[in-house]
């Protein structure tokens, strides 16, 4: 691992086609900062996107990656980190892609605390299908598929991640770029599932939870004292359907990953070349 | 033929009837005595019901037949349903003190055994069945000391305390008959000789060679009949340094163990009935991003949930054709448990040789019977294994474009890439369900999709002809009879041989393992006379695909009751097919 990484080392020389002022943008510099601040390089660290505009976050990355399935990316991170716990993994999605096809991934994800980062690119909308309600959107959000609303709340993806056991919970706002960086380098140190939502406005097609709503009504929960590894602190946070914050509301100081507590240390790429020594045992077993 | 003895307990689910008849397999199996089992059972844990069959003989039995000499019945209904396979010289062992009235046909021999009250004689009525295998070793002259060392490998673990308790328990059932009964007239007598064997089920093969073949990584989510084999990887992984994730649905398993492959593991997963087709999302994934993914598809009774605990190969077009777009993949289809063995091997070579999906098609019927073999038929020391073009550092350089990117998805000549795994230095890259250019990175570009399209195709056309893809023949080489089969019939047809012959029928047998690629049956189909391909599937999978090959009608042998073929009614019905015009 070098030492002199630079955050565009992460960058791969392809041009994001994201509409201009897309809120990924931010995202993707906050989280390539982030890679390269905890002493990671494109070589050692794995990449997994989901599908949607946030997907495309692999290509332009640089590193070892893979772009799946609608969905799944998180079952695949959680494969590579089994396979490898040597390697950093980074999984990066959508609202829909992490809390409608892959809601049932991400309870589970956060159940076994794979050691991982989670960014959560969230636009409560479904831009790249353009503009369809997402399990983030508002109830009254009016769009294509949805004329008067989907009327149905939004998905809580901190409330369904502290429910599901979650050992890290934070949110950020991909504007705020400093705080963003810093939120997800938390994520990247967590000795666990680090899980950060991402508020990432679609100026496309979502004229709700634009940049202004953001800075006008979010709140930063360090001006608000709040004390991460408080559970019941966190609780109030993340259920409080007054106000929306930034910041780390919950960290789990105890937290042991999924490796540790299941002795998986090895670098599971590296095998014999014939049968193990002891082979004929597993047969002997069957006298 | 040297004499068989069938064997069977039955009774209801939650009776025991499973780990009694494994045991009874056991004693068989350290006595030197080919084993056989089959099992029948309902899909639920309690009630209905539920039997274990063994076929045993001091020669190679491969095969399960129409035949009961002994049985332990705990219920009426196990008698019942076995009545067709009863004759005038088999033993029922009954327990005349419980409640039920048993039934038994005058012809056959009722031996009444307090099986509940001598187990609580010999510390628990928990052990009321093995009571019934010391009948059953009194009924067949089979020295009760080879069931004293199953017990002792079965319950072993538990303390000597119950081992003791369990071997009384065997010894009072068989004094029972001993000193009640004179059955030396039903003339069973077990043999027993000085081989070895191990005695195991096609899943239990799997699994041992996915660890023979350096499987790190598996996850799988529970369905019968596939469960067994995250069962017994569980706790053997870890010996190597892997490890088995129960994940939360296919769809998760599938998506781990691509992950774990792309973090240069070799991983596999295994599922059965829905859970394949849930899978099947991710099969262009697999082989779109090039990734060497182990796929096994243990085949049980659909459609749907359809009898989830019955024998079928009816996924053979899901394995064919299965996922949208053209997915270029393996199929690899053993036909018997030794094959599951070495198929599983070969499996992991074809996906690392060639960084593609390769399904490995097993079915309930090898997944569920034990069979004794000897231990040499599982040489570890012939395990090859074949990473294919996995780079090392200093390789990675060769495959780096002018601008120092790793050429992930190089278009050579063969159609196979260089394949870097994280951590080698210059070997990141992107892989992608996209379409792709050499780096990996999305292109809709004409030019670009057709050569990546003939690159991976080309991979199999590569493997067409590096790989033996050859088929197994049994029978008379030169027989104007063909019978082709797929998957697990094969033991069966092989013993069908032994019948066909007393009847004067010359058959050339053709047991196929592999389904894509194929072998070539054009020259053996031409030769022949009449063609025949037997299948456990109502639609005839495989005969259309030969048929597709070669040109030219077969004719089918069908069986989708949910029961394996069995040899003397494969015997039959190939007797009655040969007569048959060929459909038009």
């Amino acid at each position: 691992m070098s030492s002199d990484v630079r955050f565009t080392d992460f960058k791969s020389d392809k041009q994001p086609t994201w509409c201009p002022g897309c809120g990924d943008f931010g995202t993707m510099n906050g989280m390539m900062k982030a890679l390269a601040n905890t002493g990671n390089d494109p070589d050692n660290t794995f990449v997994v996107a989901g599908i949607g505009c946030s997907g495309k976050i692999g290509t332009y990355m640089h590193s070892y990656a893979l772009h799946g399935v609608h969905g799944r990316a998180l079952p695949v991170g959680t494969g590579v980190k089994m396979a490898r716990p040597d390697i950093e993994v980074m999984v990066a999605g959508g609202d829909g892609d992490g809390y409608s096809i892959g809601a049932g991934h991400f309870v589970h994800a956060v159940r076994r605390n794979v050691d991982m980062s989670y960014v959560v690119m969230d636009n409560r909308i479904y831009g790249l299908t353009k503009g369809q309600a997402s399990p983030t959107s508002r109830s009254d959000f009016e769009t294509s598929t949805t004329p008067e609303g989907p009327k149905q709340p939004p998905v809580n993806p901190l409330a369904l991640a502290l429910a599901s056991g979650a050992t890290f919970i934070a949110q950020s706002f991909a504007s705020d770029a400093l705080r963003h960086q810093e939120i997800v380098q938390e994520a990247i140190e967590h000795d666990g599932f680090g899980f950060v939502n991402v508020f990432s406005p679609c100026v496309t097609f979502n004229d709700v939870d634009t940049y202004d709503y953001f800075r006008d009504t979010l709140v930063d929960l360090e001006e608000e004292d709040h004390d991460p590894t408080d559970y019941e602190a966190a609780k109030q946070v993340v259920l409080d359907s007054e106000k929306e914050y930034q910041g780390v509301m919950y960290r789990d100081e105890t937290s042991v990953p999924y490796h540790e507590q299941h002795g998986v240390t090895e670098d599971m790429s590296d095998i014999p070349d014939e049968a193990p020594d002891d082979a004929m045992d597993l047969v002997r077993e069957f006298y | 033929m040297a004499e068989d003895l069938n064997w069977a307990i039955g009774g209801e689910a939650g009776d025991g009837i499973d780990s009694t008849g494994k045991i009874f397999a056991q004693a068989l199996s350290r006595a030197g005595r080919h084993v056989f089992t089959s099992k029948d059972f309902a899909s639920r844990i309690r009630g209905g019901y539920t039997a274990y069959k063994i076929r045993t003989s001091v020669e190679d039995v491969q095969s399960v037949v129409d035949r009961l000499d002994i049985l332990v019945a705990l219920t009426q209904r196990t008698i019942d349903e076995n009545l067709d396979e009863l004759h005038e010289g088999s033993a029922i062992i009954y327990d005349g003190e419980r409640s039920w009235e048993a039934e038994i046909p005058d012809e056959m021999t009722a031996v009444d055994v307090p099986l509940k009250s001598l187990a609580e004689d010999a510390g628990g009525a928990i052990m009321r069945n093995i009571v019934a295998l010391g009948a059953a070793c009194e009924i067949t002259g089979f020295d009760v000391e080879y069931l004293d060392e199953a017990l002792e490998k079965r319950f072993g673990g538990k303390g000597s305390k119950i081992v003791e308790n369990n071997k009384e328990a065997a010894r009072l059932g068989q004094e029972h008959v001993e000193e009640n009964y004179d059955l030396d007239h039903l003339g069973y007598n077990l043999e027993t000789t000085d081989e070895d064997y191990v005695l195991l089920n096609g899943n239990e093969a799997i699994g041992m060679g996915a660890l023979a073949a350096g499987c790190r990584f598996y996850a799988g989510y529970p369905i019968t009949p596939a469960t067994t084999i995250m069962e017994y990887l569980t706790g053997r992984i870890e010996d190597y340094g892997g490890h088995v994730v129960q994940a939360e649905d296919e769809l998760s398993a599938i998506n781990m163990a691509l992950g774990a492959a792309r973090g240069g593991a070799r991983a596999m997963t295994a599922t059965s009935g829905a859970g394949i087709d849930l899978m099947t999302e991710t099969f262009g994934l697999v082989a779109t991003s090039e990734t060497p993914l182990v796929i096994t598809d243990v085949q049980r009774s659909g459609p749907s949930t359809g009898m989830p605990t019955k024998q079928e190969q009816g996924d053979l077009n899901m394995a064919l054709y299965g996922g949208h777009g053209e997915v270029p993949r393996f199929i690899v289809a053993p036909t018997s448990i030794t094959e599951c063995f070495w198929k599983t091997v070969e499996a992991f070579n074809l996906a690392e040789k060639y960084q593609t999906p390769v399904f490995l098609v097993s079915d309930l019927a090898m997944s569920v019977t034990e069979q004794t073999f000897p231990p040499e038929a599982f040489d570890m020391d012939e395990v090859e294994i074949d990473r294919g073009k996995l780079v090392d550092e200093d390789e990675v350089d060769e495959w780096l474009d002018a601008q120092g990117r790793f050429r992930a998805h190089a278009v050579t000549e063969d159609g196979v890439s260089p394949r870097s795994i994280p951590g080698a230095t210059d070997g990141a890259h992107m892989s992608t369900g996209l379409e792709h250019d050499e780096l990996g990175r999305r292109t809709e570009d004409e030019d670009e999709r057709v050569q990546q399209v003939d690159k991976r195709n080309r991979k199999v056309e590569t493997a067409k002809e590096q790989e033996d893809w050859d088929y197994r023949e049994f029978g008379d080489p030169d027989a104007d009879n063909l019978v082709i089969s797929w998957g697990s019939n094969e033991g069966a047809l092989v013993e069908a041989l032994g019948y066909l012959e007393e009847e004067d029928v010359d058959v050339r047998v053709i047991s196929v393992p592999y389904i894509f690629p194929r072998p070539d049956l054009g020259e053996e189909i031409e030769a022949a006379d009449d063609v025949v391909v037997v299948e456990c599937n109502a639609t005839g999978q495989f005969a259309d695909v030969i048929e597709h090959d070669v040109l030219t009608r077969v004719k089918r042998i069908n069986k989708y009751t949910g029961v394996r073929f069995k040899a003397d009614e494969l015997a039959e019905e190939i007797t009655d097919k040969l007569t048959e015009e060929v459909p038009a």
